[in-house]
C-alpha cells in the first residue's frame, strides 16, 4: 500500500515510495539521512522535530509523509547558504545559545519561521514562537538573545 | 602573566556542529545491517514471573532475536550487582524490562512484542520508603547479602535497607542542652525525571569469535560503563569498546547502563548485526532513572543570637528497585544536609531504602540538591523563630577560610559570603516589598548550597601536536552539553601556547582515549583540566627543546606563544609549523604529551584521622535569591527573578558558566513548581511531556548569574566547578520567597497551586 511522493527538501527534488504510517521526521532521518532534525517524543510535545513545510513551522513527527507530496521542506541542513551560515546560526553560535545542542536545530527553524513572517517580532512574540520547543539544558535566556541578534542582522540591507 | 584564553568568552568549539545539525548523537547512528531493538516491560510493580511465552513473537515478520532473562543470566551495578539485564524470576518495578526483541524495523520489533505472553504472580508491593522500613514490609531483595558489592557501603540484610550511614561529631545531646531554642521539622523532596531531550539510546554490535562488544552511547562515563559491562559479562575491558557520541542531555541520568544494557544483550543474539535501541519518551520518563525522593527529619539547637549548638538529621532516601549509584548518594552526597555552616555538634542517620519504583540514580547534585532543600528551608524556619533576618542568619554561620567541614577538613578559598553579599546587593535584599498587585503578592527568599566533588578520582589525557602545528586533545571526557570540550581546549591552548583554533577534541573512544572517571560531580574542568595542563606543559617543553636545538640556543631563552617561537624580547623567530617541518623533516612525526590528575595524597584533604574519605579536593558554594509573585486567588507562583551567585574558582569561560547557571535555575524552577510523577499502583501514568510538564521558554524568569572567583590552590589556573551546585539552591529560594510573600511554609515538594491554596486556607482557619 505504498504511495509515491514527489517533493522538495532543501532545494533538491526527492521522489520516494512511502508507507501510509511513515512520518515526515522518519523520511527525513531514516530515508534521506537528514539527521539534524531530531525526534524527542514522536507525539508533538517536545518540538525537537520542527522543520519548515512550505515556510510554515511544523512538528515533522505529526506530518504524514503522504501529505508532503508536491510540497517544500526546509531543514537545518538547508540553512547554510553559499555565503556561509544563516544569521540565526551565526547568532546562536555567538550568543552561546545552546548546550547539548539536541533542540538547537528546532529552535533555529522555529525562529526562522517566525522571522521570515515577522522580521520585527518582539521579545514576547519570540518567546511565544519558540515555546513549542523544549530545552532541558535551559538555554532559553541566550536563545532569546540570539533570536534578537539575528533579527537585527537580518534587518541590515544586503 | 597575561592570559590569552583563560577567562575569555571564546565561542564553543562544538558550536558549528550544533548550529548546523551536523552534531551526531547516538540516535543518529546508522550502520550497515542495523537492527532495531524494543523492550517489553512489566505492567506490575512487584511480581513473580511464572511463564514467558515468546514462541509466536519469534516467528513474526522481520524478527531476528527474542531474548529473555534466561538468555542473559547476568547482573550489573556500579556499587551493588543487584540488577538483572532482563528480569527472569522477579519483577521489582513497573517498567522493568522482561523481553527484548531485535527486528529489521522498529515497527516490526514493536509488533512482535505484542505477541509475547508473560504470566505474572503479583506480590504485595511497597512504594513509600518509610513503610518499606517496617518489619513486615514486602522484601525486594531477600538475598541482599549475597550480591557482589562494594563493602564500604553498609547494608542491613533481611530488610529493604540498601545502605545505612551514621555519622556524628561532637556531642549532640550536650549541644541540645546548651540551646535556647530547639527547632524540629520535616521536609520532603520528590523524585523527578532527568528529561534529556535525547532519550536514552545505544547501539551495540557483538563479534562472537572474540567475545567483543562495541557500544555507541551518550553516557557521561564511557570507561566505567565499559568496565561495568565487562564485569557483568565476564570479559576484559578490552573486549568492551565504548564510543562516545555527543550527549543530548544527561544531568546524571546517563551515568548508568540503561539502553546500553538492552542493546548489548540483544547484540549477542543477532549474528554480528548491530542493534539500535532508542527509548520512547514514555520509557524515558517511566523506566530509566530518577532523582532520589528523600524524607528529612531535622532537629536543631540554636542560641538566641543565631549560634548553632547542635543539628541532628534523620534521612530516608527512596532508592526504587535497584541500587545504581544510590549508596553513594545516601552515604556521601546527602552529608551536606548540615549546610555550609559552623555546627559544633551534629549527628546523622541516613538510610537508603528499596521500594517497588523506578530506579533512582545520579541526578545533578548527587544528593546535595536534596540536602540543600531540607537545610535551607529549615534555615528560614530557624530565622523566623529567632526573629533574625534569613540573610543575617546565614552570614553569621557561613563557612569562611579556616573553618572545618564536618570531618575536620580545613576549608580554604571559601567564596560563600561573597556569593551571599553579591546576590543580596543585586536583588536589593531588605528593600521594602511592593504593594500587592490585586491578588498577586511578591516575596524574596534565599537558598545557599555547598557541594563537594567526589574525591579522589582520576583523569588522564594525551596531547598530540601534529606536523602542521595543529593539536589533538585526547581525553576520556565526553561532551554532554556542558561545554567540556571548549574549556579543555582553552586550557590546552593557554598552556601550550598555540591558538585555540588549532585544537581539536574528538569524542572519547575507550579504544584510544585514556581513562576518565566521568563527566560528573562537577569535576571535569578541575580534574581533566589539570591533566590537560600537565600534558600541555610536556609538549610545550618538548617543542621548546626542539626549537632550541634547531635555532642553536637555550630552551630557557625561548617562548611559545600563539603558535610562534619567540625570543626573550618577544620577537618571532620561527612559526611552530615551520619548526616542526624543519625538526621532524620529511619523515614526519608528532609531539606527544601525557597528563594525569588525581587529588589522592593532596595535603588539602587532611582531616580528622580516618575521615579523609569525606574530604573534597575543592568546595563549591552558591547563593540563589528568588523573587516570586504568588496569586493568592489561584495559588499560581510566578518566579519573577533569580539572582544566582556562584563561587566557581577561576572562571575559564564566562559564557559556559552562565550557560550552566542559567540552565540550572530553569531546571531548579521546573523541578520545584511543575514536575511530579503521578502513580497508580506503582505505575507512572503521566509518561508524556504533555502530562509530565517541564519549564518552557514562557517560564523564563529574569536571571542574573554572578561569579565569585576564589582561586583554588591546585585547580587548573585556579578553577573549581559549577555544574551541579547551580541546580540546588533554587528550590529553597523559591519556597522561602513564597513564605516571605504569603506567610505559608511548604515543606513538601513540588509546590503546586493546590498546596498553596490549601496552606492559605489552613492559615486562615488557624486565624
Amino acid at each position: 500500500m505504498s504511495t509515491s511522493i514527489d517533493f522538495v527538501v532543501n532545494g533538491e527534488r526527492q521522489q520516494l515510495q512511502v508507507e501510509p504510517h511513515e512520518t515526515l521526521v522518519e523520511v527525513l532521518r531514516e530515508r534521506l539521512n537528514l539527521t539534524g532534525t531530531k525526534e524527542g517524543c514522536g507525539v508533538g510535545d517536545c518540538g525537537t522535530c520542527i522543520v519548515l513545510l512550505d515556510g510554515q513551522v511544523v512538528n515533522s513527527c505529526l506530518v504524514l509523509a503522504v501529505d508532503i507530496n508536491g510540497r517544500e521542506v526546509t531543514t537545518i541542513e538547508g540553512l547554510v547558504g553559499a555565503d556561509g551560515l544563516h544569521p540565526l546560526q551565526e547568532s546562536f553560535l555567538n550568543k552561546g545559545a545552546f548546550q547539548c545542542g539536541f533542540c538547537t536545530p528546532a529552535m533555529i527553524m522555529s525562529a526562522k519561521g517566525l522571522l521570515d513572517e515577522d522580521p520585527a517580532a518582539d521579545e514576547e512574540e519570540i518567546k511565544r514562537a519558540l515555546s513549542g520547543v523544549l530545552c532541558r539544558c535551559g538555554s532559553y535566556k541566550k536563545i532569546v538573545e540570539a533570536v534578537k541578534m539575528a533579527r537585527e542582522m537580518m534587518r541590515i540591507p544586503q | 602573566m597575561s592570559l590569552h584564553y583563560i577567562g575569555k568568552p571564546v565561542l564553543r568549539i562544538d558550536g558549528l556542529d550544533k548550529v548546523t545539525g551536523r552534531a551526531a548523537y547516538t540516535v543518529d547512528i546508522n550502520l550497515p545491517g542495523l537492527l532495531h531493538g524494543a523492550v517489553l516491560r512489566s505492567p506490575m510493580a512487584h511480581a513473580r514471573i511464572r511463564d514467558i511465552d515468546v514462541s509466536q513473537a519469534t516467528h513474526m515478520p522481520g524478527v531476528r532475536a527474542v531474548i529473555t532473562g534466561h538468555d542473559v543470566p547476568y547482573t550489573f551495578g556500579g556499587i551493588i550487582k543487584d540488577q538483572p539485564f532482563l528480569a527472569a524470576e522477579r519483577i521489582r518495578y513497573a517498567g522493568e524490562p522482561v523481553v527484548a526483541i531485535a527486528a529489521e524495523t522498529e515497527l516490526q520489533a514493536q509488533n512482535a512484542l505484542c505477541c509475547v505472553r508473560v504470566t505474572y504472580e503479583e506480590l504485595p508491593a511497597v512504594f513509600d520508603p518509610r513503610e518499606a522500613l517496617a518489619a513486615n514490609a514486602p522484601l525486594l531483595h531477600p538475598k541482599l547479602e549475597n550480591y557482589v558489592r562494594n563493602k564500604t557501603y553498609e547494608i542491613i540484610p533481611g530488610t529493604n535497607v540498601c545502605t545505612v550511614r551514621t555519622y556524628s561529631f561532637g556531642d549532640v545531646e550536650r549541644g541540645f542542652a546548651e540551646a535556647d531554642e530547639i527547632i524540629e521539622d520535616e521536609y520532603y523532596i520528590h523524585a523527578v525525571a532527568h528529561t534529556p531531550m535525547e532519550t536514552h539510546a545505544a547501539v551495540a554490535q557483538y563479534f562472537a569469535a572474540k567475545s567483543e562488544f562495541t557500544v555507541w552511547s551518550s553516557t557521561d562515563r564511557p570507561y566505567r560503563m565499559a568496565k561495568e559491562m565487562a564485569d557483568a559479562f565476564g570479559v576484559s575491558t578490552n573486549q568492551v569498546r565504548f564510543i562516545s557520541m555527543y550527549g543530548g542531555g544527561g544531568f546524571g541520568g546517563k551515568g548508568s547502563l540503561v539502553a546500553e544494557a538492552i542493546a548489548a544483550c540483544l547484540a549477542r543474539f543477532t549474528k554480528g548485526r548491530p542493534v539500535r535501541v532508542v527509548y520512547s519518551r514514555e520509557e524515558e520518563i517511566t523506566a530509566t532513572q530518577t532523582r532520589h525522593a528523600t524524607f528529612f527529619k531535622l532537629k536543631t539547637g540554636v542560641q538566641r543570637d543565631g549560634t548553632f549548638t547542635a543539628w541532628k538529621a534523620d534521612i530516608v532516601v527512596d532508592n526504587g528497585a535497584y541500587a545504581s549509584w544510590g549508596p553513594d548518594v545516601a552515604a556521601r552526597g546527602i552529608l551536606t544536609v548540615f549546610g555550609p555552616y559552623r555546627i559544633p555538634n551534629l549527628e546523622l542517620l541516613s538510610r537508603l531504602v528499596y521500594t517497588n519504583k523506578q530506579i533512582a540514580g545520579a541526578y545533578r547534585g548527587f544528593g546535595s540538591t536534596q540536602a540543600t532543600w531540607a537545610c535551607e528551608a529549615h534555615m528560614d524556619v530557624i530565622a523566623a523563630k529567632l526573629g533574625i533576618d534569613p540573610f543575617e542568619l546565614r552570614m553569621k554561620n557561613a563557612y569562611v577560610d579556616g573553618d572545618c567541614y564536618i570531618n575536620g577538613q580545613m576549608m580554604s578559598r571559601v567564596g560563600l559570603k561573597q556569593t551571599l553579599t553579591s546576590a543580596a546587593q543585586k536583588i536589593g535584599w531588605g528593600q521594602p516589598k511592593p504593594a500587592p498587585n490585586g491578588s498577586k503578592v511578591r516575596g524574596k527568599g534565599i537558598g545557599v548550597t555547598i557541594k563537594p566533588t567526589k574525591t579522589p578520582t582520576a583523569s588522564y589525557c594525551f596531547i598530540r601536536v601534529n606536523l602542521d602545528g595543529t593539536v589533538s586533545l585526547l581525553s576520556g571526557a565526553p561532551e554532554i552539553g556542558a561545554g567540556e570540550k571548549t574549556v579543555l581546549a582553552q586550557i590546552a591552548a593557554e598552556t601550550i601556547g598555540v591558538p585555540l583554533s588549532v585544537i581539536s577534541v574528538p569524542n572519547p573512544d575507550t579504544h584510544y582515549t585514556p581513562y576518565d572517571t566521568a563527566v560528573a560531580s562537577s569535576r571535569t574542568t578541575y580534574h581533566m583540566g589539570n591533566a590537560v595542563r600537565m600534558a600541555g606543559l610536556e609538549v610545550r617543553q618538548k617543542i621548546l627543546y626542539l626549537a632550541a636545538k634547531a635555532l642553536k640556543t637555550d630552551a630557557e631563552k625561548l617562548n611559545l606563544l600563539e603558535g610562534k617561537i619567540l625570543d626573550a624580547s618577544g620577537s618571532e623567530l620561527i612559526t611552530l609549523q615551520a619548526l616542526l617541518a624543519k625538526a621532524l623533516g620529511p619523515m614526519g612525526g608528532s609531539i606527544l604529551g601525557e597528563g594525569y590528575y588525581s587529588a589522592e595524597g593532596s595535603p588539602l584533604l587532611a582531616s580528622l584521622p580516618g575521615l579523609e574519605g569525606l574530604s573534597s579536593i575543592f568546595w563549591m558554594f552558591a547563593t540563589h535569591i528568588a523573587e516570586v509573585e504568588v496569586d493568592v486567588e489561584t495559588g499560581v507562583v510566578k518566579v519573577v527573578k533569580v539572582v544566582a551567585s556562584h563561587d566557581v574558582g577561576r572562571v575559564i569561560n564566562p559564557v559556559s558558566c552562565e550557560q550552566q547557571i542559567e540552565g540550572a535555575v530553569i531546571m531548579g524552577l521546573s523541578n520545584t513548581l511543575f514536575e511530579e510523577f503521578k502513580m497508580e499502583k506503582g505505575r507512572i501514568v503521566n509518561g508524556s511531556l504533555a502530562d509530565y510538564k517541564i519549564a518552557t521558554i514562557m517560564d523564563l524568569p529574569e536571571i542574573d548569574s554572578m561569579m565569585v572567583e576564589s582561586i583554588h590552590e591546585e585547580g587548573p589556573y585556579g578553577a573549581k566547578g559549577v555544574g551541579e551546585p547551580a541546580a540546588a539552591p533554587t528550590a529553597p529560594a523559591i519556597a522561602n520567597a513564597i513564605y516571605d510573600a504569603i506567610g505559608v511554609r511548604l515543606n513538601e515538594l513540588p509546590i503546586t497551586p493546590e498546596k498553596i491554596l490549601a496552606a492559605l486556607r489552613a492559615k486562615q482557619s488557624n486565624g
